[in-house]
């Protein structure tokens, strides 16, 4: 009998100390969630900035170029102002399927995510539009890149912003839009 | 995300796309003739054509084409085979007609002022009431010429004058008799303007006081200037109603009125098969088909009857035969060129 009592009353603390437990890490966590899209844009300027130097620009061109003080990208260089951790997700990202890099990068930065997706993507692509394309421009209206033109009724996609997320070809109405991956 | 919104105003409708590029489709019911041709080249299955026989004869207060906005694409194809121009399709505000990258049909209506008399024969047969010929007619006093007047001495007023003058040139001031002015009229005017010296008022005067001479025969060559008797004006033709059908130019007596059509072909009826319903003939926009009037009353007018002069060869009658007695063929197709082979083949693919 009195095993019993004790037992429920074992239970009861461990299910008051485990709800306990889930509202502590759910606070810290939360915490922690309202900061992290701003480090893992942090994350994703850094890797930008770091690319864009090594492709030749200067710190000046980089930071008018991501909208950045000119101070802030040197202390991104020189690694300061940024916590590892932000990097290595960055890192991860950008490593993520190109449409789910784009969203989520457009869903953090919005236009800024142009620049972030072109120069960090890993994989180079060219679209080729077949001759069914009418010229609609719904291509041109939805592709987040804004690599898409219209050229005599006939869509033109830029190698240079092409970042592969085949967002075109899906809603394009007469299938008329293939993307291939180049080699870099 | 990009989306199409619809907006419906009566029987017209108004498709645009929310995007940083403004493309809208707009369509009014009462210029379109419910031909399907935008039906057949929408490449994305958007456009459905109405129960256009229903519709014409029962005159009813729906749309002749239906379009899903979820389905439109906005790529603008239906305005460009449009032959009547029901739907208009505009990017940042700018008519793709006026876009050199986009195909249109050619087709126009002219009439020329220098050759046209005005007779208005254009504006009768006219089957969308699209012409408006405006004429100022010549002075008739110009074109006549000749002496009128009137004794008021030996004037009896009796009116016989005024009552006879076919021009209504005389008019007499009536009045009732008084002790102090015994008379029943105090005056008797002519206008010299309306009178065409017809001598009918000289003749009937019972008492001969009218002393008229007519002298337009004798010295009527010498007396009028011949641009007196022209007749000047303008022509207007509503190219939003015009259909480009050809009446005009047909009927035109002095041809005046040049027309061009888009679509080239051949109208067909197969009197067999026939049984005179009229909806063809209810249903084309320009009055190229009709029933020859029937021999007796009560009976039922023979075949229809068709003159391909004033087709336009949009398809109209043979998509509402019940009876598939109709054959229309489009053998050519006039519009400026395209680079995109997709719009041309779309062009092309209107020949049947």
């Amino acid at each position: 009998m009195c095993d019993h009592y004790t037992i429920i009353f074992k239970t009861c603390v461990l299910i008051l100390v485990a709800i306990y437990i889930l509202y502590v890490v759910k606070c810290v966590f939360n915490t922690h969630g309202v900061h992290m899209p701003k480090h893992i844009v942090s994350g994703l300027k850094y890797l930008t900035a770091v690319e864009l130097i090594r492709e030749g620009y200067s710190q000046k061109e980089v930071a008018e170029i991501l909208e950045m003080d000119r101070s802030t990208v040197s202390h991104y260089l020189n690694g300061r102002n940024l916590s590892w951790n932000s990097i290595e997700i960055a890192e991860k990202i950008t490593e993520f399927c190109p449409k789910d890099f784009l969203l989520l990068t457009y869903a953090l930065m919005h236009e800024k995510a142009r620049i972030i997706v072109k120069t960090c993507s890993n994989s180079e692509f060219e679209g080729i539009i077949k001759e069914s394309c009418i010229g609609c421009g719904l291509c041109v209206d939805i592709c987040l890149m804004k690599a898409i033109v219209l050229n005599d009724l006939k869509a033109q996609i830029d190698s240079d912003w092409c970042c592969g997320c085949l967002i075109c070809g899906e809603s394009c109405p007469t299938n008329s839009i293939e993307i291939l991956e180049v080699k870099k | 995300m990009i989306s199409n919104t619809k907006e419906v105003k009566a029987r017209d409708f108004e498709i645009s796309r929310s995007a940083e590029e403004k493309r809208e489709l707009l369509y009014k019911d009462d210029i379109c003739i419910g031909c399907g041709i935008c039906e057949k080249t929408c490449p994305v299955d958007a456009i459905e054509l109405g129960s256009i026989g229903a519709i014409v004869r029962t005159d009813a207060d729906v749309p002749k084409i239906v379009c899903d906005e979820d389905k439109c694409v906005l790529c603008g194809m239906c305005s460009v085979v449009c032959p009547v121009d029901a739907l208009e399709f505009k990017i940042d505000d700018e008519d793709i007609k006026n876009m050199e990258e986009y195909p249109s049909l050619i087709s126009s209506a002219e009439i020329n002022d220098e050759i046209c008399i005005y007779c208005k024969a254009c504006e009768t047969a006219c089957p969308r009431e699209a012409i408006t010929i405006a004429r100022n007619l010549p002075e008739r006093s110009k074109l006549v010429t000749g002496e009128i007047e009137i004794d008021k001495e030996t004037c009896i007023d009796c009116g016989i004058c005024e009552e006879m003058c076919p021009a209504d040139a005389i008019t007499m001031e009536h009045k009732l008799p008084t002790s102090d002015d015994p008379t029943v009229s105090s005056d008797i005017i002519v206008d010299k303007d309306k009178c065409v010296y017809c001598l009918i008022c000289k003749k009937s005067c019972p008492v001969d006081a009218i002393k008229a001479a007519c002298r337009t025969c004798s010295y009527g060559e010498y007396d009028l200037n011949p641009e007196d008797a022209e007749t000047t004006g303008a022509s207007f033709i509503d190219q939003e109603t015009c259909v480009n059908c050809g009446w005009c130019q047909e009927i035109c007596p002095v041809d005046a009125a040049t027309v061009v059509k888009s679509f080239e072909g051949e109208l067909s009826v197969d009197q067999e098969k026939c049984q005179a319903c009229g909806a063809c003939v209810d249903i084309c926009p320009c009055n190229v088909l009709s029933f020859p009037a029937s021999s007796a009353s009560g009976m039922r007018p023979e075949k229809v009857m068709s003159d391909e002069n004033y087709c336009i060869y949009c398809g109209a009658c043979e998509n509402v035969c019940p009876v598939k007695a109709i054959e229309v063929k489009r053998t050519d197709i006039k519009h400026t060129p395209t680079k995109s082979k997709s719009w041309d083949k779309k062009m092309e693919s209107l020949k049947t």
